[in-house]
């Protein structure tokens, strides 16, 4: 069934959307058609859809899937991705005329449409990975007795968001843009709009618990994912919500899989690794790297690593600590500040940039408040002033880098050690 | 150390290095989401502190507080400083 069918599904009075504009599911279903009515030259097409508004970009998906071969979810801002040729871009290279609002059926030889996320490489340049619809939802629980009400922390054209637009959706239940604003703000709008169901990054819920008054939300599901989630903080949502629903959410999103752990307790069972669940099995390669074969074999992609038994690795290196499976990070050196990914090559190339400076590299740190922090050995020139070079590096990186992919701390050493191929060693810090 | 002096010095300083400004004098009634410190600056004052102090309460706990206001977060020091 595509997205579109499943949708009409629901109860149409229901509401689907709350906030400033509020959108029920028969007016979501009723727009879809509409969009799709206008344009039958998109039949068969690529489509990149570019993020402008909740509701817009939720239309388009539930107008396009189905009826384009190709769905491309793409950022609000300029990100440097590639697009394939002859994909046309939503919504400024299409034509926007008037509507007609006669119902449309659905044909029953409707493309398989693929759905393509953005994620960044392992060198920081953007990737595109395949995902069908079916393994989308495949995370998506039924709908529950009490339809709840979600709210949106993510950005919804990533994996993370994109999973709770579609469990809300898909489940009856209705959500809510909480994207942007700081957490005291984004506080007043969950409390203002009653807000149940609550995924977010560890970095975030810290940051909500710092509010002190997330308990006033009547959470009934509490969901972490996109960083590691560690013991303390799993202990606090607990004390906090009692009779809530608590996951944390691992999630590979080159491989389009993950599974969710309920137990209240960080890392997942060792027994996982012996018995297979809900079809997915893991194990641990001999470099302590997690791999996961999925319950069906994932669209192929040349970014995929793929062995002969069907495991994927997932390059996030683990530990077996007293019966539970530890994650520790990313095995290229990828930093994880916050939920935003870190590539150290990109930072060092900044920091090589000062002509102070010889040698730079960049690493993470772990952080009790934001999971990781980038940190910076670096080599420089004889006689080099270190605190004047340490805000001259803050001013150079500020004009090329994100906030938080700025080195929070410079360890001045005098050398760097180099592996065996003459490579920059990733693997241990001088300090 | 007197952490009442401290830590307030160490959040100028981190402040100062994170880009961040500080909005108004800073007490123990500062609300530390309103304080012009951002979430990356108070990371950074928690990783000054562990290295300052050799302690981070908030990596060990095992019953998880989340400071409000400046006082809350220097006793949850005081209180880590007394039983380490």
């Amino acid at each position: 069934m595509t997205f579109l069918q499943q949708l009409q599904a629901q109860q149409s009075e229901q509401l689907a959307l709350d906030g400033p504009n509020q959108w029920r599911f028969g007016e979501l279903s009723q727009r879809a058609q509409q969009l799709r009515q206008a344009h039958p030259e998109l039949a068969q097409q690529a489509l990149a859809i570019r993020y402008q508004s909740l509701a817009d970009f939720l239309c388009a998906l539930l107008a396009f899937d189905g009826v384009c071969t190709a769905l491309y979810l793409l950022p609000e801002q300029d990100i440097d991705i590639t697009l394939p040729e002859q994909v046309v871009l939503w919504p400024e290279q299409v034509k926007t005329g008037p509507t007609q609002t006669t119902a449309v059926p659905i044909t029953a030889a409707a493309p398989a449409t693929r759905w393509f996320l953005a994620t960044s490489g392992t060198t920081g340049t953007p990737k595109w990975i395949p995902h069908s619809f079916a393994s989308l939802c495949r995370g998506v629980k039924s709908q529950p007795s009490q339809p709840l009400r979600w709210g949106l922390c993510y950005q919804p054209f990533r994996f993370a968001g994109l999973q709770v637009l579609l469990q809300s959706v898909l489940s009856g239940a209705c959500l809510v843009d909480v994207t942007e604003g700081d957490a005291l703000q984004r506080l007043q709008q969950l409390k203002h709009y009653q807000v149940n169901a609550l995924s977010a990054t560890p970095s975030l819920w810290r940051q909500l618990l710092m509010t002190n008054q997330l308990a006033e939300l009547p959470l009934q599901q509490v969901t972490l994912g996109g960083e590691i989630a560690d013991q303390p903080l799993l202990t606090a949502l607990q004390q906090h919500f009692p009779s809530a629903r608590l996951l944390h959410i691992y999630a590979s999103t080159e491989a389009g899989v993950g599974f969710a752990v309920s137990d209240g307790q960080a890392g997942f069972p060792a027994s996982w690794l012996t018995q297979s669940r809900s079809g997915v099995q893991l194990r641990i390669n001999a470099a302590q790297h997690l791999c996961i074969k999925p319950a069906t074999p994932p669209l192929l992609s040349q970014h995929l690593v793929v062995d002969t038994e069907g495991f994927i690795d997932t390059g996030d290196v683990v530990q077996l600590q007293s019966g539970r499976v530890l994650f520790l990070g990313r095995a290229n050196g990828a930093i994880n500040v916050g939920g935003q990914k870190v590539h150290p090559e990109q930072v060092e190339q900044v920091l090589m940039q000062h002509e102070a400076v010889l040698q730079a590299r960049v690493y993470g740190k772990a952080s009790s408040v934001l999971g990781q922090l980038v940190v910076a050995d670096v080599v420089t020139k004889p006689g080099s002033d270190h605190k004047k070079l340490q805000s001259q590096l803050m001013q150079l990186c500020l004009t090329q880098l994100q906030r938080y992919q700025i080195p929070t701390r410079y360890h001045w050493v005098a050398e760097l050690a180099n592996n065996s191929s003459g490579k920059l060693s990733r693997k241990e810090s001088n300090v | 150390m007197d952490l009442q002096t401290h830590i307030p010095k160490a959040l100028r300083e981190v402040a100062e290095l994170a880009n961040c400004q500080l909005i108004g004098p800073l007490t123990n009634d500062t609300v530390l989401l309103e304080s012009g410190l951002d979430s990356l600056g108070f990371a950074m004052l928690v990783a000054q502190l562990d290295e300052d102090l050799g302690m981070d309460p908030f990596s060990s706990m095992q019953i998880a507080v989340y400071p409000r206001t400046l006082g809350e977060f220097i006793r949850i020091y005081q209180q880590a400083a007394e039983q380490g």
